[in-house]
């Protein structure tokens, strides 16, 4: 058996652990009813089977990938460029969302006394997070690609929440633009 | 009631259900205003590289629910909107494959072959002509397949198929769609079990919600919302993005050449009979790829365009396929059409989504409620009126109404929409993204949703780096559920029969084909496939 490149044996390899930890680790031990269950005499199916059965799955896949699926020229793999890349946007996705979320608050809690809470339905207080958040994705994402920062992407920036305002806040009174649901 | 009093019914649902406008005492059914609306948005998506009808389905939802509501009479409306997407994106990816060189959704690359070259010849409306009309006759064909057979097959099953069978069923589908989507049998294995694995989290009978790590967060489960948008939509793009960065063609749009028209550009009825016989073959082989769930629109207009280059070489014809023939164009354009009405047969036969398109429809019932897509749709009960059948004979009824407005509007709106293969794609997708996960958040109302969805953006994502397919996984995360409550309602039915599968020879046979089915993926190499 010739052995695949490393790139297959290694994720072929690692789905096999994972499902072994899953079936062997984290499904005993993460739910109350094991693979079947015996209730006044009754046997049904536990809560452990379902996801025993994914595991086998995922364990299954692993082995044929590692091990019987032999075609190096159709394997593609997660490059060092790749993780750069999503370090890059989650850093750009998690700055964006701290400002969506606290943004807001933060100026109401210097400008107001009352606090965001109170303001939350009311404008321009309930636009600030997402309008400072939504630019600061759209315009990061389109300067990430261009690898420069221009007018034009914080405008489009700029224009995208505010369609966006316009599409689902206006219209709507029982829909929430984030993160008025979580403040 | 009769099976016609149901046709009859749905017919009446659409076109005497709410009214959007009335008009000089001319009442404007919603229903089919939505289809209208969403055909004319799934063109001028399916015109746009970068985007896709999936995508405008999964951004229009959330805002058609807060139009709508939850009550049965949003049904239609909605279905109406989707299939419209749907039937739009299928004949607008075509615009700039044709003008551009670009194929705008990913079964339309075939069209391209032929298409351009026309277009270089001066031809272009012209192999605009060509594609929109293989592309409404095929999708139309296919369309009354699904409205003969679906009802039969579902018949069938309820008939004929009791819980181990459904079980088994259930675990052949699943087995297919693994092995034949995407290039290996063992990754689609691989998004399958991982599909089923979230679905799982934080449900099960117990009181404790298994896998939840104790928990809160993980307690609900993941929404449905987070792990679909972000496995099919979020990961699409990120990938697109990361291309992008890495080759550094930001701000590129599609370039293309401009032609002068040259020649008739008319479809007269001497070219639809030279035609037709490509158009046939292919929608006939887009009917049958589209009728099995999970394979794809790409391989349908691969096999289309096959069989038509097979012809065309015996015929001698010139020019030849590549070179701008407008057979191939029509080849390829019935058979990636032909694909998306015969893709809803697992859906209201099975209750097995075929395609991504399939998933939203799906998602869009269970959402809304009263609708379960499935065999049990189709009861014709004579006592009492079944809801759920008026409202499939009403969706029925909106793909026809879809295909009328193909084939009158359609050709025009799709002729002029070559501008929007220049809007550059690096602007598209950060606004797609943002588009999406605020259309969760309104859903969910939760930041911790939008954290799901990044993570399985960003999972879909690493499959799709590493070759894995993410319609596997969409669709056991789907169908997780009702695998379980089916195999917990055998197994409690057989009385507690551990080898409950095989309790039936239709059983055993279905069992028998699932292995058979992995077995003869795992010999088979591979092409073309989506």
């Amino acid at each position: 058996m010739r052995l695949p490149d490393r790139g297959t044996l290694a994720l072929g390899l690692t789905m096999l652990i994972l499902a072994l930890v899953i079936g062997f680790a984290w499904v005993p031990m993460d739910s109350s009813t094991g693979l079947v269950e015996k209730v006044r005499r009754q046997v049904s199916i536990g809560d452990g089977l379902a996801p025993t059965l994914a595991a086998v799955f995922i364990g299954l896949g692993g082995l044929l990938v590692a091990f019987f699926e032999r075609r190096p020229e159709e394997t593609p793999r997660i490059t060092s460029g790749n993780l750069l890349f999503t370090a890059i946007l989650l850093l750009l996705l998690a700055l964006s969302l701290a400002l969506m979320r606290w943004s807001g608050p933060a100026l109401a809690g210097l400008l107001t006394e009352e606090g965001y809470r109170l303001l939350r339905d009311t404008a321009p207080w309930k636009y600030l997070g997402f309008l400072t958040g939504g630019t600061v994705l759209v315009t990061g994402l389109v300067a990430l690609v261009e690898r420069r920062l221009t007018l034009r992407a914080i405008l489009i920036g700029l224009a995208t929440v505010v369609v966006l305002i316009v599409l689902y806040d206006l219209p709507f009174d029982d829909l929430l633009l984030p993160p008025n649901g979580d403040v | 009631m009769g099976w016609l009093d149901y046709v009859w019914l749905g017919i009446l649902a659409v076109f005497q259900g709410p009214e959007l406008v009335s008009f000089l005492g001319l009442s404007i059914p919603m229903t089919l205003a939505m289809v209208l609306m969403g055909f004319l948005l799934g063109i001028l998506v399916g015109s746009t590289p970068g985007l896709a009808g999936p995508m405008a389905m999964a951004i229009a939802l959330p805002i058609l629910i807060s139009i709508f509501g939850f009550s049965p009479d949003a049904l239609l409306p909605v279905f109406g909107f989707l299939i419209g997407i749907m039937k739009g994106a299928t004949i607008g990816g075509a615009v700039p494959a044709i003008l551009f060189n670009t194929p705008g959704t990913p079964d339309a690359y075939m069209t391209t072959l032929d298409g351009y070259p026309m277009t270089r010849r001066g031809e272009a409306l012209k192999a605009l002509r060509v594609a929109h009309f293989s592309s409404a006759t095929g999708d139309t064909f296919s369309d009354i397949v699904l409205i003969i057979c679906a009802p039969f097959l579902a018949v069938l099953v309820e008939r004929y198929l009791d819980l181990p069978e459904k079980t088994a069923l259930l675990i052949l589908s699943l087995a297919f769609i693994a092995s034949v989507i995407g290039g290996s049998v063992g990754r689609g294995l691989i998004s399958l079990g991982l599909g089923l694995l979230v679905a799982y989290v934080g449900t099960g009978e117990d009181f404790y919600p298994r896998l939840s790590l104790g928990t809160q967060t993980l307690a609900q489960g993941f929404p449905v919302a987070t792990a679909v948008l972000g496995v099919l939509i979020v990961g699409e793009v990120f990938r697109s993005l990361d291309d992008m960065w890495r080759s550094g063609r930001g701000g590129r749009a599609s370039e293309g050449q401009s032609n002068t028209a040259r020649g008739d550009q008319r479809l007269h009825l001497a070219d639809i009979r030279r035609l037709m016989p490509y158009v046939a073959r292919s929608a006939v082989i887009g009917t049958v790829i589209g009728a099995l769930p999970g394979i794809g629109s790409t391989l349908a207009a691969t096999l289309g365009y096959t069989a038509g280059r097979a012809r065309h070489a015996k015929t001698g014809q010139s020019p030849r396929f590549g070179e701008g023939a407008p057979e191939g164009i029509a080849a390829t354009e019935a058979a990636n059409s032909s694909v998306s009405g015969a893709n809803l047969i697992p859906v209201l036969s099975l209750g097995i989504p075929g395609n991504a398109a399939a998933v939203f429809l799906i998602l869009a019932a269970d959402t809304i409620g009263g609708f379960n897509p499935g065999p049990s749709v189709v009861r014709f009960t004579t006592d009492a009126v079944n809801p759920e059948l008026v409202i499939a004979f009403g969706l029925f009824t909106c793909m026809m109404f879809a295909n009328l407005l193909n084939w009158t509007i359609g050709g025009a709106f799709m002729r002029s929409m070559g501008f929007m293969s220049r809007v550059p794609k690096h602007i598209l997708l950060p606004v797609v993204l943002l588009l999406t996960l605020t259309s969760i958040y309104v859903q969910e109302t939760r930041l911790e949703a939008i954290w799901f969805t990044i993570g399985f953006g960003v999972l879909g994502y690493f499959m799709r780096r590493l070759g894995i397919s993410p319609l596997p996984f969409v669709i056991a995360f789907i169908l997780g559920g009702n695998l379980e409550a089916t195999a917990r309602q055998a197994f409690a039915a057989t009385g507690g029969d551990a080898l409950f599968l095989f309790s039936s020879p239709v059983a055993t046979a279905f069992m028998g084909l699932t292995v058979l089915v992995i077995v003869l993926s795992l010999r088979k190499p591979k092409e073309g496939r989506p």
